[in-house]
């Protein structure tokens, strides 16, 4: 597989037009991906026309420099205004926007930058390399395992998200009960749309998570006097010392692998990916309460994952021909209307098409890298916007955004209503960001749950049976038991070490 | 310095993302200066993302309709309510003929299933594209070679194979249901989210058996995975000619998926008109016959009457299937 890979790097290398043609997809890519509201998705579809003339080579490497860049750019707006471009980047801001406020935005652009070139490379190599035994493992998965992979996901991101496990499975119950608005997955019937027609499309995550993060901050923006006084927080040094940057190693190659093996599960990759990886990092941490703050960890980890899971999104589609996710879809979409079908045969009827694919992959990582270590300069000059302009920004991207998902005024009036329950989240001080990822898996868990009790014709013991399935169980059970377990073992112990001890303790704790 | 040069790139940021989103809802703004009609930007809106079957062969459309007209002709994305946002957005588009949808066969099940569905008679069919024929697939450890392999398994033990299809009302569903009621047989219809879902459940051994068009599998049949049983068309399919029909296996059955344009009700007359031979001509034309071939698609256009005629017979052969399955809830026939 090495030889038409390195062969199609030469090519992009040496030919102008693929090498502009990348750069160009570099660029749109992470200005789209950066704009709240346009998804990597949105963004490949917005320029699938204009590679219609291109021949099929040089279209892929154009939509696949745009779609591994937009995964970037998505953490851009992320860390500098809180709203995610892209809803694999909703855990990168939990970290990076407390380190931009605190001035630190051009350390925050750059651990995303680092942590992503990594994941994307790596997630890249296991391409290159596994694709076809990733691919056997994703392809063994069936409702069960998809159901159990989704609670695993919703357990992680509880777990992870800002103040106490319990609040976050609170707020993302919530998430799972707006992902039942609009038609049942499996019968078509209309669910929870008290009557409007358009609440039958069901709640897009787009509008969603500009209105819960992007319009709820531009409200408490208003809402706290001091906004104007607060005015513009320092910007300080672009780039973070070397060491810091090598301090994160380790968290962005567990976040790499843990994003590959993930992002191959189809439709659900990314989003679990990041919570998996964010929560990881957070047990092994020495100081996990600076998670959420501003800790480095906090954005490295997932930020790779998160662009690991283009590789391994890849895998499916290449191997099996089936798209993993909505933007593999677009990509095979551009692929049919060149008379090209990915799939098996793939491999063997047309290894150099692959080779483009990976070389395409490779040079959009490394070209994201380079244009954005020059750009980071003058992204960060955003934060220095008086902090009233950049909200009325803020607000004006948020409702454009949530127009153009679906050209649907009705996704405006969601986002609206959506920023009104983020600012009520915020001032009862529960966590946002489970409510969105209850959206993005809720819909997925239920109809996998469902469909594996049709076909085991209505036998609960279908999700124990199968190993993969019962381990991520068990997981999850561990992961939502072991507080109150830890809790436990601490009061037995201080008991044993008599009352003396216990007083103090409780003190701080209070 | 840098601080009055910030906001309007912030700005400018914002406005060119406006945009380029936009564009391709506001591309009215760029009408050519054609006399008489069209002398606008055409819409064609699409009812399902970016990608999928529907939406390549609307962008197939888009890009050859170019040789025979002045004005631009655009693609836009109106998805949502499994189908039915897009569908509704052109049948409440002003009728002036600047706005055109493109339709499967699930249009036909979908105003009886759902009450909020646009209705046939809410519609002007324009231009047929082509039909999207039915298939039987079955994973190939299952053993199952022929169609009559297959009848007489089920028959045996009714339930017993697993299908993989839409949900109530898609068209691989509607495949499935009539095979069991043109047959007297009874599978397990396990309902996916679309054909690539449904894809990965049949190579992952959750179903047995598929009802998808023949295309989604051509890779597989060719590894051997995957035996394809049948085509429920008049004709073997071109993807892969060694496959017979259900009707060379002695089982009379046709049925399956088509696509086709279609107007808001209350266009002019004229202009119907005008648009039903811009479109037929650009379909009718050989390279364009064969860029769909490379995509997959059977093309065969038909004018207007033609494609309202292929409509009512899908209606009639459906009507029964759904009623029997208790899925008529609304705009019941008398």
């Amino acid at each position: 597989m090495l030889d038409p890979f390195l062969q199609a790097l030469a090519d992009i290398l040496t030919q102008p037009t693929l090498l502009a043609l990348s750069l160009g997809g570099v660029m749109l890519g992470t200005i789209l991906g950066a704009l709240p509201g346009v998804s990597s998705t949105m963004a490949l579809a917005i320029l699938l026309p204009v590679s219609y003339p291109m021949s099929p080579e040089h279209a892929m490497v154009f939509l696949i420099a745009v779609f591994s860049a937009s995964v970037f750019g998505g953490s851009i707006s992320a860390i500098l205004v809180n709203i995610p471009g892209t809803p694999g980047a909703i855990v990168t801001q939990f970290d990076g926007y407390p380190l931009a406020r605190a001035g630190k935005a051009g350390h925050a652009l750059s651990y995303a930058l680092f942590a992503s070139t990594i994941g994307g490379m790596i997630g890249l190599a296991i391409l290159v390399v596994v694709a076809p035994i990733i691919a056997d493992a994703a392809m063994s998965f069936r409702s069960p395992e998809f159901a159990m992979a989704t609670v695993f996901g919703l357990t992680m991101l509880a777990y992870s998200s800002p103040g106490s496990t319990f609040r976050g499975i609170l707020v993302g119950a919530l998430g799972l009960l707006c992902g039942m608005v609009g038609f049942d997955a499996l019968t078509d019937v209309p669910r929870f749309d008290f009557g409007f027609a358009f609440l039958q499309s069901g709640i897009d995550i787009v509008p969603l998570t500009v209105g819960l993060f992007g319009l709820a901050e531009v409200m408490r923006n208003l809402g706290s006097r001091q906004a104007g006084a607060e005015g513009v927080p320092a910007i300080g040094s672009i780039l973070p010392p070397w060491r810091s940057l090598v301090r994160l190693t380790r968290p962005m190659l567990r976040g790499s692998l843990i994003g590959t093996f993930i992002g191959a599960i189809p439709a659900a990759g990314s989003a679990i990916a990041v919570a998996v990886a964010y929560a990881q990092e957070m047990r092994l941490s020495k100081t996990p309460e600076r998670f959420g703050r501003g800790a480095p960890e906090g954005i490295a980890a997932p930020e790779a994952a998160n662009n690991a899971c283009v590789g391994g999104a890849l895998v499916p589609m290449m191997t099996l021909g089936v798209p993993g996710d909505t933007m593999t879809a677009v990509l095979m979409g551009a692929l049919l209307l060149h008379g090209l079908r990915p799939g098996p045969l793939l491999f063997a009827e047309n290894p150099g098409f692959v080779g483009v694919i990976y070389g395409g992959l490779f040079f959009a990582v490394a070209a994201t890298l380079a244009c954005n270590l020059v750009l980071i300069r003058a992204i960060v000059q955003v934060m220095r916007t008086p902090m009233h302009i950049l909200m009325i920004g803020i607000a004006a991207l948020s409702v454009a955004g949530s127009f153009a998902i679906r050209n649907s005024i009705n996704d405006v009036y969601i986002m609206l209503f959506f920023g009104l329950v983020g600012y009520v989240l915020g001032l009862l001080r529960l966590p946002a960001a489970p409510m969105a990822f209850g959206l993005i898996l809720g819909p997925i868990l239920e109809e996998n749950v469902r469909r594996a009790l049709i076909v085991s014709r209505g036998d609960w013991t279908v999700f124990i049976d199968r190993p993969i399935a019962l381990v991520m169980l068990l997981l999850s059970l561990v992961a939502l038991l072991y507080p109150v377990a830890a809790m436990g073992w601490r009061r037995l112990r201080a008991a044993r070490n008599g009352t003396g001890r216990t007083e103090p303790l409780r003190q701080t704790d209070g | 310095m840098n601080r009055s040069i910030s906001i309007p790139k912030f700005v400018r940021l914002g406005a060119a993302a406006a945009v380029l989103a936009l564009a391709g809802t506001m591309a009215g703004a760029t009408g050519a200066a054609a006399a008489g009609f069209p002398d606008q930007a055409i819409t064609i809106v699409v009812n399902w993302p970016a990608g999928g079957g529907q939406d390549t062969a609307a962008r197939l459309i888009a890009d050859y309709v170019a040789k025979n007209t002045s004005v631009p002709v655009v693609v836009s994305n109106v998805t949502g309510a499994g189908g039915a946002a897009g569908i509704r957005h052109v049948a409440e588009a002003a009728p002036d003929g600047y706005t055109i949808g493109i339709m499967g066969s699930s249009f036909v099940a979908r105003q009886y299933i759902n009450p909020n569905a646009t209705r046939l008679d809410q519609v002007e069919p324009l231009v047929f594209f082509g039909p999207d024929p039915g298939a039987l697939e079955v994973r190939a450890d299952t053993g199952i070679k022929t169609v009559k392999d297959y009848i007489d398994r089920l028959k045996a033990k009714p339930g017993s194979i697993t299908n993989g299809n839409d949900a109530p009302g898609g068209s691989s569903y509607i495949v499935a249901a009539l095979i069991e009621s043109k047959f007297g047989v009874k599978m397990t219809k396990v309902p996916y989210q679309g054909y690539a879902p449904t894809v990965a459940g049949l190579l992952a051994g959750e179903v047995q058996s598929a009802t998808l068009p023949v295309h989604q599998f051509v890779d597989q049949y060719k590894a051997g995975t995957v035996n394809i049983l049948g085509v429920a068309s008049d004709e073997r399919h071109f993807l892969v000619p060694d496959v017979p029909t259900f009707k060379e296996q002695g089982f009379d059955f046709v049925a399956g998926d088509w696509r086709a344009l279609f107007l808001p009700k209350g266009v002019p007359a004229d202009r119907v008109k005008a648009l039903e031979e811009l479109f037929y001509k650009t379909m009718s034309d050989p390279a364009f016959v064969e860029a769909g071939r490379k995509a997959g698609f059977v093309v065969t256009p038909m004018h207007a009457k033609e494609t309202a005629a292929r409509i009512v017979e899908t209606d009639e052969a459906i009507y029964p299937v759904l009623l029997e399955a208790g899925l008529v809830k609304t705009n019941k026939k008398q």
